[in-house]
């Protein structure tokens, strides 16, 4: 056990540090991001409908993108200098390559959720403090979904040959159960509805998650050549 | 008093048939170009 | 008998099973459109309802056959469930076409509304965008093992992905009513119209056996094709 939790901070810390030398996705997400916020602001009649209405679909949206940005890359970087047959030829247990993308992938996207959540605050103007760790909840949750079945898709999909078309093709419809839910339950805490409105919403994301992290790694076997 | 919406009717039941023919003509054209 | 051989008499029989499944639909249309009486307070497009219904059923049986098929093959490698797997989605995908289009055209007349955010219709759209992913991605990767491996694990997953769209809709409708006017009721249908919508869905079925048996036979030649030009290079 102590191993396989080392060998998954080793591929976590090495993605980390290779983005860190480069910071050009985080870059790319962060600018995605301000330009989704942008533009969902202005693309209304700021008469007829309020920040607020679409607020929560607008911070979705942007974690969303964001979270797309963050897959194409981490198994890109294995394709380069065949680095993938380097990282399967260790002792480590396959599962533990899987889960290590999956952590570095959440870092990277929780980073971005990070720095987005001031930058939604200041332009939709919304009050947030005392229901943060609600939203904080439920955006680990819904983010843990898409990017575990992210992560395995970006495997599959890293090695065919229009990658970046073929990730949000085949991620969609799985997006659909995560984002709606956490729009709505979004939406809801921005309006000051109590937690226990939610349940049946909190549900969904809770047995999704767990259905899919699940999925997702003992699948990722089938991903690998040989 | 019963709606007239013949129209809806007809232009499904065109559309189904032409998607089913053209699927079951596509299966043998692309059986015969392999034969 | 060589393989190739085989592969064109099972295409034969599936061709066969397809033209007779095709009579069979001209004559369902007939019955519905003639013999079956106009539904009062829907008017005739309520008769959409006999090839929409059984369209969309099939389309959602295709690929959860090409899910459960993905597992086994997950389970045993067997070249032959992805072949199956693959024709079961590609039908599935020309059913869902079928119903896709059919559906709003009765919504519009019925409803009021070309597109009802229902769960069966929503299930179907984003499945129906799933493996039509499945199929553009098995066209982009050459490696026949690579090409049943990753298909699989996409079918299984849209497997599970299903009852979650449901999940989700239903959460969103019982929350957020819609102002629906007329819900078309099956139960209670006299027995005329029973007869033609259980008759209409014998006839899909049967349709989707013959392009599935085509479909499969055709992925048989496009292997053998490919073995032949591997053996010649």
């Amino acid at each position: 056990m102590r191993d396989y939790t080392r060998a998954v901070w080793a591929i976590i810390a090495k993605d980390a540090t290779v983005e860190w030398r480069t910071k050009t996705a985080f870059l790319s997400a962060m600018v995605f991001a301000i330009l989704v916020l942008s533009i969902l602001f202005f693309a209304r009649d700021p008469t007829a409908v309020s920040a607020l209405d679409i607020a929560p679909g607008a911070l979705w949206v942007t974690f969303t993108f964001a979270a797309m940005v963050g897959l194409n890359r981490a198994f890109l970087l294995e394709r380069e200098n065949n680095a993938m047959e380097g990282l399967l030829l260790t002792p480590v247990p396959r599962t533990a390559i899987f889960v290590g993308k999956m952590g570095g992938n959440l870092l990277f996207v929780a980073l971005v959720e990070l720095v987005s959540v001031p930058l939604f605050v200041l332009f939709y103007n919304v009050s947030l403090t005392e229901r943060l760790p609600e939203l904080m909840l439920v955006t680990a949750m819904a983010t843990l979904a898409f990017v575990s079945v992210g992560t395995l898709l970006s495997a599959m999909v890293v090695r065919t040959r229009f990658a970046e078309l073929m990730l949000p093709v085949l991620l969609l419809p799985f997006l659909i159960p995560p984002v709606v839910g956490a729009v709505q339950v979004t939406a809801r805490i921005l309006a000051g509805r109590p937690l226990s409105e939610m349940m049946g919403w909190l549900k969904l994301l809770a047995a999704f998650d767990i259905a899919f992290v699940v999925l997702s790694v003992l699948l990722f076997e089938a991903t690998l050549d040989e | 008093m019963t709606p007239d919406n013949g129209g809806y009717m007809v232009a499904a039941y065109i559309v189904v048939a032409v998607v089913t023919v053209a699927y079951a003509v596509s299966l043998v054209w692309r059986v015969r170009k392999l034969k | 008998m060589s393989r190739r051989d085989k592969a064109l008499r099972l295409a034969r029989t599936g061709q066969i099973v397809t033209g007779v499944a095709l009579l069979a639909l001209a004559g369902i249309y007939v019955r519905a459109l003639v013999f079956t009486p106009v539904e009062r307070l829907q008017g005739p497009a309520q008769k959409i309802f006999y090839i929409h219904v059984p369209t969309a059923v099939i389309a959602l049986m295709a690929f959860a056959v090409c899910g459960v098929l993905s597992i086994v093959y997950l389970g045993l490698r067997d070249q032959r469930l992805d072949r199956s797997a693959a024709a079961s989605a590609e039908v599935g995908v020309a059913f869902s076409v079928a119903m896709l289009i059919s559906g709003p055209l009765w919504g519009k007349p019925v409803w009021g509304t070309w597109w009802a955010w229902d769960a069966r219709l929503t299930s179907t759209l984003f499945i129906f965008l799933l493996f039509v992913g499945y199929l553009i991605m098995r066209d982009s990767v050459v490696d026949p093992d690579q090409r049943a491996r990753f298909s699989a694990v996409i079918g299984v997953m849209g497997l599970v992905l299903v009852p979650f769209i449901h999940v989700t809709v239903y959460l969103f409708r019982t929350l957020h009513p819609d102002p629906v006017l007329i819900k078309p009721s099956a139960p209670s249908m006299p027995g005329v119209m029973l007869v033609t919508l259980l008759s209409s869905f014998g006839v899909f079925m049967l349709l989707y056996i013959g392009f599935v048996l085509q479909r499969y036979a055709l992925a048989n030649l496009q292997e053998l094709r490919e073995e032949e030009m591997l053996r010649d290079s």
